[in-house]
């Protein structure tokens, strides 16, 4: 599954690369953190709280970040193990982008993967749970760093855009 | 005679034998909530096993933390892999040659894999336990699509198989090749193309797919630590066979273990294998001295335990002009999963799938299997089909259907052209098999006059003008299906499981007074073979069919059968009963014409009872016989009436049908309308109408879900999609279609009381009906083949591929 999407955060530039790479800030907007510590500057350890549809588990895994291009870019990867739930692994490429001293816009790309009970039971919800997921994070987290959320942009889904039509992804028959 | 003295008609009757619409009486315990199931069975101190199963479908089992699991409260044991090695059973035997994980030993092969099973006092606390077993895993590159199996690079998936050339079936040709079966003469055959007028070629995909019987598989074991003895309550279609399998593998004598099979709910095919679960609660019994019971739910249901088909079959025909078929030349890529756990007859790795030339007069014909490991579950079992019966007749009817469309002809009009005359029976087919009888040609005439098929065309027709016009979105479909089924496995000359040769037995006990048992090596699961064994008694031996108990599935009383399954019970078991009342009644009349005081030949049968021939009033029924079977018996002879038949068949059986759909789609949307479902079946001697009727309702809406919606799908991931009932296509009655059913009447030569089996016809025939008329509906804007199933979302796909949104 891969996202495209993008916000705008009314903070400079710095100021939002400094948030993109606090572990509390980062714990306060990913939606279902029970904790987020960092071993080190690029490595971090968490536990989400995960749920699509009838499954509902925690997740422990770890998050790394990688391909630092301060303040411009960056990607945090992860993954993680459900246990009987399934498994969870992906990431998303993040780019800054000074749209005035104060206005930031937040490129990202996402993609991601999951196995388990989760692909299994929670498959036609998937992409939909992300999407919400995803815009919750990023809202979440203009509002701690500019203190005011801005709605999110039409997410563009490319995977389905280009592939799929909308039945198809009711039915997730290719 | 008196006026009281029942009329030959009412005797008849009073014994609702073979031929009567004699109501189920199993029937009475299951509307009531009554009947007997594994999971009714309760025993004092009984312990519940669950497994952890792989999230991954190929995947390092790098390591396997039980410790907080262990601490969950009522968490007992958690057997792993390692556990089972104590004990050498880590690996079992499979039916089919080869050998599969109980639980996962190094690594994990497909989703849902067994890793451990977690035993506990109740099932919550072994879920708990369950969600506390911590496995590390490292994620292997999956293999999904069969036809990247052989593919030079492709993943390794069973490193226990490696340098291994050779397999239970001979050659393997690549590190994730399985077998490869060939039949049938190959220059003949590439000879016969070389000179045809007119070929066909297509890939025609029979999909994964899954019994799903309501009642998942299950199991309670009991491990006697004093005796030595342990007891299988089980879901098992053939229990005799698991009790020689669970003896063979545990090393425990046959006679200290004792399967049980009780009520089943659905099996068809499902639950004819030796699963993971049946192993773990069997050890776990050993292992803690207290009874296991495992039920799997339903998604261990869908995604482990054995599916059915999954056969991707290249297609090719060759023809003169005129239609006549010259040649038959299929290659079949078969997707066993991780391990090959079909259950087929061991010597036949791609089950009767020879049967492919279906009911047609093909002069030569080749047939090349092979079968390949890939990231999915095991299995490949009958399902509602004798042993890859159905994807056979899939195969060659969309190909009909292909060439008829290719030489202009009405697919119909092919068929009747090319079938088995009456006069070639017995009839041997290219590929090997001798057919016993038939009338193929009477059949399909029955079915198109029924159903008006020229009017049915001509309103195709004008339908099909109507929507070039423009002046409708709706495209209609004939879908006409005869297909000739192989039942009734088999005989030992060419049938085995595990070297056991395919035989079924029945034991018959008569009473004094005129009451009796039958037991049969036979198990049903819903098939009423407590109805329809004690018709067959009643009309062989005089006593009424409620007089005759049936008993069925306890492997300590009932003789040794192979069980239920490929539509073998009526064709074997039943034959077996036919002959042990025939050896009651050869007794019966010694015993009579001692009674009557006349020579035994000089008595004949008379409904329920000898008559002295020329002296109709002096009779000795059937019921007093018993009586003195025990009581005065000649002189010499021993009392008691019983018999035990075990019964070889010479040959197998040879069912067929013909049957049409006519269906209706709205391009627009895909939604498709069955109009008119006809099905007209030729099972032979029928033994109960009422009960036939009922296997071809139950087996013609396991058809439709098939045809049109029920799969098996896996993503790129190698995750099931479809692993529950949310996404995987179960039919009720409001998507049911209504059905007629009709029939003939053509005895199998070599069968005791000529009958064939049908419980297996109508999802032979019906997938290919339901496919063909979808495919039929479109033909006409341009399309050969629209691989199944047919949901709304895949016909308007189709539509749109053919522009008619253009």
């Amino acid at each position: 599954m891969q996202m495209n999407d993008s916000q705008r955060i009314p903070a400079a530039k710095e100021k939002v690369w400094a948030a993109l790479n606090d572990p509390a800030i980062l714990k306060q907007c990913i939606p279902g953190c029970q904790s987020l510590d960092m071993s080190s500057p690029t490595e971090m350890t968490a536990t989400v709280v995960f749920k699509v549809g009838p499954v509902k588990a925690t997740f422990g895994g770890k998050v790394t970040l990688s391909d630092l291009d301060p303040p411009n870019s960056y990607r945090i990867s992860g993954e993680g193990s459900g246990g009987v739930a399934g498994f969870a692994k992906g990431g998303a490429t993040v780019r800054l982008e000074s749209e005035s001293p104060e206005v930031t816009i937040l490129h990202y790309e996402v993609d991601a993967q999951i196995g388990g009970k989760l692909a299994q039971l929670g498959g036609r919800l998937i992409d939909s749970t992300a999407r919400k997921l995803a815009g919750e994070f990023f809202t979440s987290f203009a509002a701690a760093v500019g203190g005011e959320a801005e709605a999110p942009a039409e997410v563009v889904t490319e995977a389905e855009g280009n592939k799929k039509s909308w039945i198809g992804r009711l039915t997730g028959a290719d | 005679m008196n006026d009281m003295t029942p009329t030959r008609e009412q005797r008849e009757a009073k014994l609702e034998g073979m031929g009567c619409k004699r109501k189920r009486v199993e029937d009475i315990r299951f509307t009531q909530g009554k009947g007997n199931y594994v999971d009714d069975v309760k025993l004092p101190g009984m312990l519940h096993g669950d497994f952890v199963r792989s999230p991954h479908a190929h995947a390092r089992v790098k390591s396997i933390n039980s410790e907080e699991a262990l601490k969950v409260p009522g968490v007992l044991a958690v057997i792993t892999a390692e556990t089972l090695k104590t004990v050498n059973l880590a690996w079992m035997p499979t039916l089919a040659g080869d050998v599969q994980m109980v639980l996962a030993d190094g690594k994990v092969l497909f989703q849902n894999q067994e890793v451990a099973f977690v035993v506990a006092t109740d099932r919550y606390a072994a879920d708990d336990g369950i969600n506390k077993v911590v496995v590390e895993y490292e994620a292997l590159p999956v293999l999904v699509d069969p036809f990247k199996a052989m593919d030079a690079d492709a993943p390794v998936l069973r490193e226990d198989l490696a340098g291994k050339t050779t397999g239970a079936h001979g050659p393997r040709k690549h590190h994730n090749h399985v077998f490869e079966w060939t039949v049938g003469d190959k220059d003949l055959t590439d000879a016969a193309f070389k000179k045809a007028d007119v070929t066909i070629k297509e890939m025609i995909s029979y999909h994964r797919t899954h019994p799903s019987p309501l009642e998942t598989c299950q199991c309670v074991c009991s491990f006697d630590k004093i005796k030595g003895e342990l007891t299988i309550w089980g879901t098992f279609q053939a229990p005799h066979v698991i009790r020689t399998v669970v003896a063979l593998i545990a090393k425990i004598p046959e006679h200290k273990i004792h399967v049980i099979a009780p009520d089943i709910g659905g099996g068809f095919g499902n639950k004819v294998g030796a699963y993971p679960g049946y192993i773990c609660a069997a050890v776990a019994s050993i292992v803690t001295g207290k009874p296991v019971k495992w039920v799997e739910d339903r998604i261990e249901n869908l995604t482990a335990t054995s599916f059915a088909r999954d056969y991707h079959m290249t297609t090719e025909i060759a023809a003169t002009k005129e239609g006549k078929v010259t040649g038959l030349r299929v290659h079949v890529l078969a997707d066993h999963g991780a391990f090959d756990a079909c259950a087929d007859p061991s010597k036949w790795p791609a089950g009767f799938f020879n049967i492919v030339t279906g009911s047609y007069d093909f002069p030569t014909a080749h047939l090349a299997v092979d079968g390949i490991y890939t990231n999915k579950a095991p299995g490949g079992v009958a399902y509602r089909c004798s042993f890859r019966v159905t994807e056979a007749a899939y195969c060659i009817e969309r190909g009909m259907d292909i060439l008829a469309q290719k030489l202009g002809m009405d697919p119909a009009e092919l068929r009747l052209k090319n079938f088995i005359k009456p006069e070639q029976f017995p009839y041997h087919s290219a590929l090997g098999w001798e057919y016993d009888s038939g009338d193929y040609h009477t059949a399909m005439r029955k079915m198109m006059e029924s159903v008006d098929y020229a009017g049915l065309r001509k309103e195709q027709a004008e339908k099909r003008a109507a929507f070039k016009r423009g002046e409708t979105r709706e495209i209609m479909g004939l879908g006409v299906s005869f297909f000739t089924e192989i039942v009734g496995a088999g005989p030992s000359k060419n049938c085995d499981i595990l070297g056991i040769a395919m035989f079924d037995s029945c034991e018959i006990r008569m009473h004094p007074t005129g009451a009796g048992i039958a037991r049969v090596g036979s198990k049903s699961q819903g098939q009423g073979h407590e109805t329809t064994w004690a018709q067959i008694i009643a009309t062989e031996i005089g006593i009424p069919s409620d007089d005759i108990m049936i008993e069925e599935g306890n492997t300590d009383t009932a003789p040794y059968g192979l069980g239920t399954y490929g539509s073998r019970s009526t064709p074997v078991a039943g034959a077996a009963i036919a002959m042990a009342a025939r050896k009651i009644k050869a007794k019966a009349q010694m015993i009579a014409a001692y009674k009557l005081e006349v020579h035994e030949g000089d008595l004949e049968w008379d409904i329920d009872g000898f008559r002295v021939k020329g002296l109709p009033e002096k009779t000795m029924s059937m019921k007093d016989i018993c009586w003195a079977a025990y009581n005065s018996v000649p002189p010499g002879m021993e009392p008691g009436l019983e018999a035990v038949s075990y019964y070889d068949p010479p040959n197998m059986t040879y069912p067929f049908g013909a049957y049409i759909c006519v269906m209706n789609i709205d391009v627009d949307t895909g939604v498709y309308k069955v109009r008119r479902f006809y099905a007209l079946d030729d099972c032979g001697t029928r033994i109960n109408p009422m009960i036939i009727e009922g296997q071809v309702h139950g087996g013609l809406t396991e058809a439709f879900a098939i045809a049109m919606g029920q799969e098996i799908r896996y993503d790129d991931e190698g995750n099931v999609v479809t692993g529950s009932f949310m996404d995987f296509f179960m039919p009720t009655a409001v998507e049911t279609p209504h059905w007629e059913t009709d029939f003939t009447v053509t005895p199998s030569p070599h069968h005791p009381i000529g009958a064939k089996g049908v419980g297996e016809s109508p999802n032979v025939g019906g997938v290919p009906a339901f496919s063909n008329a979808v495919n039929d509906a479109f033909s006409f804007l341009g399309s050969t083949h629209i691989q199944m199933p047919h949901d709304y979302w895949r016909n308007w796909k189709a539509a749109k591929n053919l522009g008619v949104f253009a």
